[in-house]
């Protein structure tokens, strides 16, 4: 009896408004897994049942994102970075205060407090998508990185991060990566500059030691977003010292994780087929002391 | 005097109750039994300042940072890694010995790497320093102009700041290494060693863009780890000399690993 009253008003899929909700439903039926109340992904700001305009993907939504999104008239964005500042991510922290200062964020911290008006006063859903994105087998956090780089066609093997580039040395490889992804001051390079480089790892995000000392006789380059500096900087600092022709490039942990949300709106144009998706950049957040 | 000694001697002097469970303040790499013919204090047990430890005839190393490339200096996945090999040949080839003091400095009154780290970038009245953040205040000046400053007294190559550089700032946060301060209502700037990017206990990069965007004037300095917490081993070394006395002690910088 419900349903069939429900049909007049609700309608078939397509006649009433798409909600946020309708999407996020969309997109963890189509990405799968289990999506649990305690996990990172999920809305994080605005109402779900907002009609959707249309969609922003980001890797980090900042302000500056949040405000580009709302003159694109794409009202919900996804992001693959916390939005409120931390992994608890606006929620209150089950983490007791500790030395190093409170985890999360104050009730009335002004500038969390000036994006969720911001995000209320123009009708703005946020939704965090980075755990389910991460894991599809097609990895399009690496592909996409590749893709921005030029070196698509380069992948060693389907199932690997190794690229075979094109040969020259570290210095100049870093000016090539420079100029593709459009940085600022967030690069930094460890190790050998002269080095000849063919053979690179590409990893986005968080590079964890063991890849580190598993991999580096396998490659010339590691091009990674972020790492520990006393655990894999020192690493590939040793490396040096040990006179081996290698070197450690980090990019920026938010940079390099930009184009696989890029290819993530390209997806979701496949799947969410009655409003544009769009991506937006959140740029490079570093310059440099001079 | 052996390397054990010297490390009894740092429990007895170090002003607290000593902590014997704590994983970082331990030996990493060759016999404490060994006798002391110099020591080292450095910020990282690089193979590099190993090589310039050894050819200044120190073989003992104190360091506040790890030698195997994890916090924990962790090495059983590491047992047939040719570096590990290489690092570990080199130590007891030459009869030296590691060991690190990390958690007990930081608890220490005043904490030798805050008080370094102030000097570095150019904050006085640091003299008595500990762990625990507090505000710096210096004469109004702009982000930009003070991330030079910073620069030009700690002689760093890569320092990353975050925020408008034309912003006023004055009342400086500043935490050593991976302890980097979280912004608050009450900081205009914070200066650290590293930290993660984001999604971390309170991502100081991302509030920094949005408060940069809202005309806020925040800024971050993050100076890289090394630099953080380096000139601390220095103050270290002398506050060693303040009670071992027949062993030379020098202060064997690691170097910036950046570009």
């Amino acid at each position: 009896m419900a349903g069939a009253a429900g049909a007049g008003t609700l309608g078939v899929r397509g006649a009433g408004p798409l909600t946020a909700e309708a999407v996020a439903r969309r997109i963890q039926t189509e990405l799968g897994g289990e999506w649990p109340e305690t996990g990172a992904d999920g809305f994080k700001a605005g109402e779900p049942s907002t009609a959707v305009t249309g969609i922003a993907t980001t890797a980090m939504a900042t302000i500056d994102v949040l405000k580009q999104a709302a003159k694109a008239n794409a009202n919900l964005v996804l992001t693959y970075e916390p939005t409120f500042y931390g992994h608890a991510d606006g929620r209150t922290p089950a983490v007791p205060a500790g030395r190093r200062g409170p985890v999360g964020l104050n009730a009335d911290d002004p500038v969390a407090k000036a994006k969720r008006e911001l995000i209320q006063k123009n009708g703005l859903v946020v939704f965090r998508l980075r755990d389910h994105w991460a894991a599809r087998k097609e990895n399009e956090m690496l592909t996409g990185l590749a893709g921005a780089l030029g070196w698509s066609k380069r992948r060693v093997a389907n199932d690997d991060s190794l690229f075979d580039v094109p040969a020259a040395t570290a210095e100049e490889t870093v000016a090539h990566i420079r100029a593709k992804l459009n940085l600022r001051g967030g690069l930094r390079g460890v190790g050998d500059r002269k080095a000849t480089v063919r053979r690179v790892l590409l990893y986005p995000g968080s590079m964890t030691p063991a890849i580190m000392w598993q991999r580096y006789t396998e490659v010339d380059m590691f091009v990674v977003g972020e790492v520990r500096e006393w655990e894999n900087t020192h690493y590939a600092a040793d490396i040096f010292t040990a006179g081996q022709k290698r070197a450690l490039i980090t990019v920026g942990r938010v940079v390099s994780e930009e184009p696989g949300m890029r290819a993530c709106a390209n997806w979701l144009k496949t799947v969410v087929k009655e409003v544009p998706a769009t991506w937006i950049g959140a740029g490079d957040p570093y310059w440099r002391a001079s | 005097m052996t390397a054990r000694e010297v490390v009894d001697l740092i429990k007895k002097n170090a002003g607290g109750p000593w902590n014997e469970r704590s994983y970082r303040d331990t030996f990493k790499a060759g016999d404490p039994d060994t006798a002391v013919a110099g020591i080292a204090t450095t910020m990282m047990v690089t193979l590099d300042m190993l090589h310039r430890a050894h050819a200044a005839g120190l073989n003992m190393v104190i360091s506040h940072e790890d030698t195997y490339w994890n916090d924990r200096d962790d090495t059983k996945d590491l047992t047939a890694n040719p570096l590990y090999k290489l690092k570990t040949d080199f130590i007891l080839k030459n009869g030296m010995i590691i060991w690190r003091d990390h958690d007990h400095m930081h608890s220490m009154k005043p904490d030798f790497t805050v008080v370094g780290e102030l000097r570095s970038v150019g904050i006085k009245g640091g003299e008595n320093a500990v762990m625990a953040p507090r505000i710096w205040t210096i004469p109004e000046t702009t982000l930009g102009e003070f991330a030079a400053q910073v620069k030009a007294a700690s002689h760093a190559r890569a320092i990353r700041c975050v925020g408008d550089p034309k912003a006023k700032v004055s009342r400086i946060l500043v935490g050593p290494g991976y302890a980097t301060p979280r912004m608050t209502a009450e900081a205009d700037v914070v200066i650290g060693g590293e930290q993660q990017e984001a999604d971390g206990a309170f991502d100081n990069v991302e509030y920094v863009m949005d408060a940069a965007s809202l005309g806020m004037a925040k800024g971050v300095i993050m100076l890289g780890h090394v630099i953080s917490e380096q000139a601390g081993m220095e103050d270290y070394g002398k506050w060693l000399r303040t009670f071992i006395h027949d062993i030379p002690i020098q202060f064997v910088p690691a170097e910036e690993p950046f570009w």
